[in-house]
């Protein structure tokens, strides 16, 4: 690339939306060109300074009342008593895709049984992904927060033992950006899995842990589905899939942390 | 209540003030409730709310006058079309990178720069910078195609350059 970046290019670069094979033309241009770094370095302020300045306005504490009392007014009366007000807008909204998920899954369950085999495995596995991706979405939504609430490994792995039938590990070195918020106990395609809840800037990340088993549907490496990018690995003993809307290669780095610290490797973020 | 927050933010910059903010994030509610059927599951709840928050605005009084006032694509873009036509920034490599910089970070100085965007490039730079949505949420939110997101940010903060450092160039931010 000998030609000057463009602004979209600039943009693209800052706001990590390149491809790979972009990425790296880019990076072989900067490397030569003094201007278009200068001008890269600018951009990356200037969406730095953006973020802080955009962040102006805050609700007042009557909005708030008053979408609490817009909550109360749609909420069933069987709600649990222990919920907030503000809570119950969000878990109506959760219950009803909840119902619309149930329903997906077994049209899809009853529709894959008159299917070949491959056909099964490629339904099951868009279930699957459409099960962990619904449920990473109740948690961006839900304002309850998550059962165990921590960043540190310590306490969150401890809390699953007799809750859950398997261990695991957690990475202990996190990349600057990226902290493990705490988890839930869940359940994938009936069977109990931990839901681990990581942050990377202002995206969130959950990660699936269930156990390995026979009927165990297989992830077919890093994909997308419904704008959300989707990691995994395997062990031995365990499956892992992360889903966040955060950027690719940031997810897989995560990613492989967690599957370090499965095979007993030191983790290092790269 | 989550969203609520990113929900107001956006609604103030678009409406410019408190009570329309007000309005626009009780609307976008109500509106969420009562189409929640038409919510896919699987699909991003982030930018589906956010969608309805964007279209709320448009049809709402100061969504419908600001609209009347704002630019055509293609006046955006410049005569030539080309995304960087009218906010040039070629003078600007005639500054010390130092002065760049310090300029770019003054935040009382961005913040008017700000508000004298067209709500299109500031829409979409506010999704992208301060929602930290990647460009096919935006594309989802705004109802454009993903280029046009990617022109807009260009031009947004090539704009935002431009009324940082307006010395520098010989073209304004056009209305």
């Amino acid at each position: 690339m000998s030609e000057h970046l463009s602004q979209v290019q600039l943009s693209a670069l800052v706001d990590g939306e390149l491809t790979r094979d972009q990425l790296a033309l880019v990076q072989q241009h900067l490397a030569e060109c003094a201007s278009c770094t200068s001008k890269a370095l600018a951009q990356s302020l200037l969406k730095a300074s953006t973020k802080r300045a955009g962040l102006r306005y805050a609700p007042t504490g009557a909005l708030e009342d008053r979408m609490a009392a817009i909550a109360k007014q749609h909420s069933p009366s069987s709600r649990r008593a222990d919920q907030s007000d503000g809570g119950r807008l969000w878990l109506s909204l959760a219950a009803a895709a909840v119902m619309l998920l149930a329903v997906s899954i077994a049209g899809t369950a009853l529709w894959g049984r008159h299917q070949s085999e491959p056909a099964i495995a490629s339904a099951n596995r868009a279930a699957l992904e459409t099960e962990m991706i619904d449920q990473h979405i109740a948690t961006l939504a839900a304002n309850s927060p998550p059962e165990v609430i921590s960043s540190d490994r310590h306490t969150v792995k401890p809390w699953f033992q007799g809750k859950l039938p398997f261990s695991f590990n957690l990475p202990e070195n996190l990349p600057a950006d990226t902290k493990l918020e705490g988890a839930d106990l869940t359940y994938i395609h009936g069977q109990p899995a931990a839901q681990l809840i990581y942050s990377i800037g202002k995206h969130r990340v959950s990660v699936f842990v269930t156990q390995r088993t026979d009927k165990t549907v297989a992830h077919g490496g890093p994909s997308d589905h419904a704008g959300f990018h989707m990691a995994g690995f395997n062990t031995r003993d365990l499956d892992a899939i992360a889903v966040s809307d955060v950027e690719p290669s940031r997810l897989w780095g995560l990613d492989d942390l967690i599957e370090q610290a499965q095979n007993g490797v030191a983790s290092h973020p790269k | 209540m989550p969203l609520v927050p990113s929900l107001y933010n956006l609604a103030f910059w678009l409406s410019r003030n408190a009570t329309d903010a007000e309005d626009l994030v009780q609307e976008t509610f109500l509106k969420a409730l009562r189409g929640f059927a038409a919510f896919e599951p699987g699909t991003n709840f982030r930018a589906w709310i956010f969608r309805i928050l964007r279209n709320t605005y448009l049809t709402s009084v100061t969504g419908l006058a600001a609209t009347r006032t704002v630019a055509l694509e293609e006046e955006l873009a410049g005569p030539d079309g080309a995304a960087d036509a009218a906010y040039p920034e070629a003078a600007i490599d005639r500054q010390t990178p130092e002065m760049n910089l310090l300029v770019l970070s003054d935040r009382a100085a961005l913040e008017t720069a700000m508000e004298k965007l067209p709500a299109p490039l500031l829409e979409a730079i506010l999704l992208c910078d301060v929602e930290e949505m990647k460009y096919r949420e935006i594309a989802t939110v705004l109802d454009i195609p993903i280029g046009t997101v990617m022109s807009r940010i260009a031009r947004g903060r090539a704009a935002l350059r431009s009324l940082l450092i307006p010395e520098r160039t010989s073209m304004g931010v056009r209305r």
